[in-house]
């Protein structure tokens, strides 16, 4: 009862102290020459990581040591040294992610400074990026404004999901409930195959036949169009879709399809009364991941659309394609420096942050799928 | 999946195979149409011209018409007890939804344009009939609500198409300050391949006598279709590539003893017996055939740099995950790390690299930073495979090496890893191919030049030096920029115009690197599905 009462204060001294005893249990337990070879291993570990933030030139020098210690503790005490090192790849995975979220932010900050906008007496940073649509690196005022990339990204990422969510749910249930083992065995590679076509074919096809045939089809002045750059993306979505979606599909209990069919129900019913509401939540989780694959995909963007970063008009026009969040980081990181560079940054913080909210959303929306499912799963 | 159904419909309704026979024709006749509109929309078949005989634009509204007057044919005669069925009270709200969405593109089309009432007349409109189409699909009996409003929707396309108010010539310039029209080389395959489709789930529901059997039929021809066009996509998709490439692909091939150029293996000189001077060969001004030698390199020390990095250490961590630590706290933020790097836009990791790589390891692009860019990228991939496969040992076999008193660590490696080995290898192979196929990353952090000289070809294992300052270790060929067939593609693609002087095709050219790309792509994938087959395979024989 205690628990629930206390404070999350309480909990978080309570967890570090579970911890801080572990620790304990683990230095009483080891050898002390281990205990030193690992204490070593950290330090020099440590001091590497430091050494490679500050450009430092003998940053080889503690990694050296390093693996000098670590090739002795392998030898001698491979039982700590491995638990050690797998700790050590564990957190290096956080470390990336913290890093990549430091850096990308930290260079994105000048131009948020210059684009300050003063709402009620306040300077706000960045907000003048977000409430006029001009983007012009040339010929003052200079102005980097991320409204029109944000629409054509929206535009992009609708369209994709308009093609990939119907399509995708529906091949994972024909993959997971419907296809007889054959032709599972070849439509499921299949899908597998389509995710590793890379994204500068698709983008290349679609500027080599997909874009002058629209430009055709639909008298425009130039090619590049939204639609199909959505249509292109969404189906390059798909099999993000499918899979996570065939995932969570035949992650549904067996028993309760038998027990729908048992009732006389046909497959169909099966599927619609039971297992799709049942893996409602997993399904849903995969459109958001084929979502976030969608905001973020770069290449065919690039290689479709015009690079003219304006919105389309009128706002609904999708057959005028100019920019994207992602296409204009790959156009213009040549010939860009100062604060259109950073300008860059900030259209990629906009995705980072986009998707990385996206991903936790689904994970979050899985988790409680199993939650629900409860021990079965 | 026909014969399972026709079985089914003997056993259960008796003698009704004319009326079966009426509906499987009307199933056909979508099908026909369905292919039809796919082959008007790539201009296989031309709007203007004719086939059998007649007008293609008028054969498809006869074709529309004849379907949409038999199955508003069928369904009336089900409601007047002609054809023994087997209705639900209603079809349901989803059948209603799905009548309603190309009604409330008609209503809003006729309202808005052919009436002119504007866009306010056109929402009424849209509602309207949208309204009109849901309320007849889901009051009346199923028999009637789903074949009337979709019978009517394509008999109403077909005597569109075959009065000509739609001809071949027809244009609809929506009047927007970035002129677009819509044209009848794009409505007409894209109206009739919807009508099509809800032709076929009309039909293939009556063929089923409708109620829960009718509906699963209707369902499973879409899902079907859809599988089957996912398939046939992928198989185009891939041709094309073919076609258009082997031309360049294969310029200057030359096979037979002496022809190829010189090479080492295992210490011994060798003439290759084949020449294919576009991978062989860089782009140098005197070469005869131009190639892209230097880009295949440049892939495979991508490949290789990225694999040295991430799979120790995703392996590693997935070790930690899955054997030491307690599901809790640590092992969720983890989880929700690498997911969340799983989803990371390339594109950010490429900002990444330029921010925080480049400036580490000479202040300019080089292999180096493309390497541990994508790396990075391989990361989270060989963590979540190797988790799964980790996972998916069973604990009996950890319990039984716990047993014989062996430590934790000893367990892992000789029990938990081996086992594991097959999911880990098919997760990296396949990883790998993902990342080998990325173009955005390296375009920050690697790739320079359009075309790299042959004498550029990159020679990591050659150039490593020691130095006397530190850091004491040089690889110059680390440092520098080079270049990968993903980036080669895109700057052939950039560089549009200005390829002519170097490259006598330059579409040719093109093509070939796509397909050289694709063919390094895909073989990972091959041989990650063949291992994964091996192993399954292995494993359920013992």
């Amino acid at each position: 009862m205690s628990s629930v009462t206390d404070a999350p204060a309480g909990r978080v001294t309570n967890a570090l102290g579970a911890r801080l005893r572990r620790v304990r249990e683990f230095v009483t337990e080891t050898e002390s020459p281990a205990l030193a070879i690992i204490a070593a291993m950290t330090l020099s570990l440590l001091a590497s990581l430091v050494g490679f933030l500050v450009v430092s030139d003998l940053t080889i020098v503690p990694f050296v040591v390093f693996l000098a210690a670590a090739g002795i503790g392998w030898f001698r005490y491979q039982e700590e040294t491995a638990y050690v090192i797998a700790l050590m790849m564990t957190v290096s995975t956080i470390l990336i992610l913290g890093l990549i979220i430091v850096f990308i932010f930290r260079e994105s900050v000048p131009v948020l400074r210059y684009e300050s906008a003063t709402v009620l007496g306040v300077s706000v940073p960045g907000l003048r990026m977000f409430i006029q649509p001009n983007w012009d690196a040339v010929s003052p005022p200079i102005r980097y404004s991320m409204v029109p990339m944000i629409h054509g990204t929206v535009m992009v990422t609708l369209i994709a999901s308009a093609v990939a969510a119907p399509l995708g749910v529906s091949a994972a249930l024909f993959i997971s409930e419907i296809a007889p083992a054959t032709v599972r065995e070849v439509v499921k590679p299949g899908v597998e195959i389509l995710a590793g076509i890379p994204s500068i074919v698709y983008g290349f096809i679609g500027f080599t036949v997909l874009g002058p045939w629209a430009s055709d089809q639909f008298q425009t002045t130039g090619q590049g169009s939204y639609l199909f750059v959505g249509i292109v993306v969404g189906l390059m979505a798909l099999p993000t879709v499918v899979s996570v979606a065939e995932d969570a599909l035949s992650s549904v209990p067996e028993s309760m399809k038998s027990g729908s069919l048992a009732m006389g129900t046909t497959d169909w019913q099966t599927m619609t009364s039971i297992t799709l509401p049942a893996a409602f939540s997993g399904v849903s989780s995969a459109v958001l991941l084929g979502v976030g694959r969608a905001i973020g995909e770069t290449m065919a963007a690039t290689v479709m659309l015009r690079g003219v970063p304006r919105l389309t008009e009128p706002l609904v026009n999708v057959f005028y394609g100019q920019e994207t969040l992602t296409s204009i980081i790959a156009r213009n990181y040549g010939e860009a420096d100062g604060l259109q560079m950073d300008a860059l940054f900030v259209a990629g913080v906009i995705l980072f942050v986009t998707v990385l909210v996206i991903s936790v959303g689904a994970q979050y929306i899985e988790w409680r799928m199993h939650e629900k499912l409860g021990g079965e799963v | 999946m026909a014969g399972a159904g026709q079985t089914d419909t003997q056993l259960v309704e008796g003698n009704t195979t004319e009326t079966d026979a009426v509906a499987a024709v009307a199933i056909g006749l979508s099908a026909v149409l369905f292919a039809l509109a796919v082959a008007a929309m790539f201009e296989r078949v031309s709007l203007t011209g004719t086939l059998a005989g007649v007008q293609t634009v008028t054969l498809l509204g006869g074709l529309l018409t004849a379907l949409g007057v038999a199955v508003i044919a069928f369904g009336a005669g089900s409601r007047l007890g002609y054809v023994e069925t087997d209705p639900d009270p209603s079809a349901g709200l989803i059948a209603g939804f799905g009548a309603a969405v190309p009604w409330v593109v008609v209503g809003g089309g006729v309202a808005s344009q052919t009436l002119g009432l504007g866009t306010a007349g056109g929402a009424v409109g849209a509602l309207v009939v949208g309204g009109v189409a849901f309320a007849l699909t889901v009051l009346p009996r199923e028999d009637l609500g789903s074949t009337l409003p979709l019978g009517s929707l394509l008999t109403l396309t077909g005597l569109v198409f075959l009065t000509g108010v739609i001809g071949p010539d027809w244009v609809w310039d929506l009047g927007w300050a970035q002129t677009a029209s819509i044209t009848a080389e794009f409505f007409i395959p894209v109206a009739t391949l919807f009508s099509a489709l809800y032709g076929g789930w009309a039909s293939a529901k009556s063929y089923g006598g409708f109620g829960a059997r009718g509906r699963h039929m209707g369902a499973y021809v879409l899902v079907y279709l859809n599988a089957l066009s996912i398939v046939a996509f992928l198989f185009i998709l891939v041709a094309y590539v073919v076609v258009q490439g082997v031309p360049g692909l294969l310029t200057g091939f030359e096979l037979g003893l002496g022809t190829g150029p010189q090479t080492t293996i295992l210490g011994v000189s060798v003439t290759l017996p084949v020449s294919v001077p576009f991978v062989m060969n860089g782009v140098a001004l005197l070469n005869d055939f131009q190639g892209v030698l230097p880009a295949i390199v440049g892939t495979v020390w991508l490949v290789i740099g990225a694999v040295v990095l991430a799979v120790p250490l995703g392996v590693g961590a997935a070790v930690f995950l899955t054997e030491y630590a307690d599901r809790g706290r640590f092992t969720q933020v983890v989880e929700v790390a690498t997911n969340g790097l799983w989803s990371t836009p390339s594109i950010v990791f490429g900002l990444f690299g330029f921010a925080f790589l480049i400036p580490r390891f000479g202040n300019g692009k080089s292999l180096l930073s493309g390497m541990i860019t994508l790396g990075f990228m391989l990361l989270p991939l060989v963590v979540i495979t190797s988790r799964e496969a980790m996972l998916s040992v069973p604990d009996e076999y950890r319990d039984a090496s716990a047993a014989l008193g062996v430590s934790k660590w000893q367990t892992i490696r000789s029990v938990v890893l081996p086992a594991a080995l097959p999911g880990v290898v098919t997760g990296v192979i396949l990883g790998v191919g993902r990342i080998a196929g990325e173009t955005a990353p390296i375009l920050l952090t690697m790739a320079g030049g359009t075309f790299i000289p042959g004498s550029q070809t990159v020679d990591v294992i050659g150039s490593f030096q020691f130095t006397a300052a530190p850091p004491f270790v040089a690889n110059p060929a680390l440092l520098e920029a080079t270049s990968a067939l993903p980036y080669q593609l895109f700057a052939l693609i950039t560089a549009g115009v200005g390829l002519g002087s170097s490259v006598s095709d330059p579409n040719a050219f093109r093509w070939a690197t796509a397909l050289v790309l694709l063919v390094v792509v895909l073989s990972f994938y091959a041989i990650g599905i063949a291992t994964r087959y091996y192993f399954r395979r292995r494993l359920t024989h013992t």
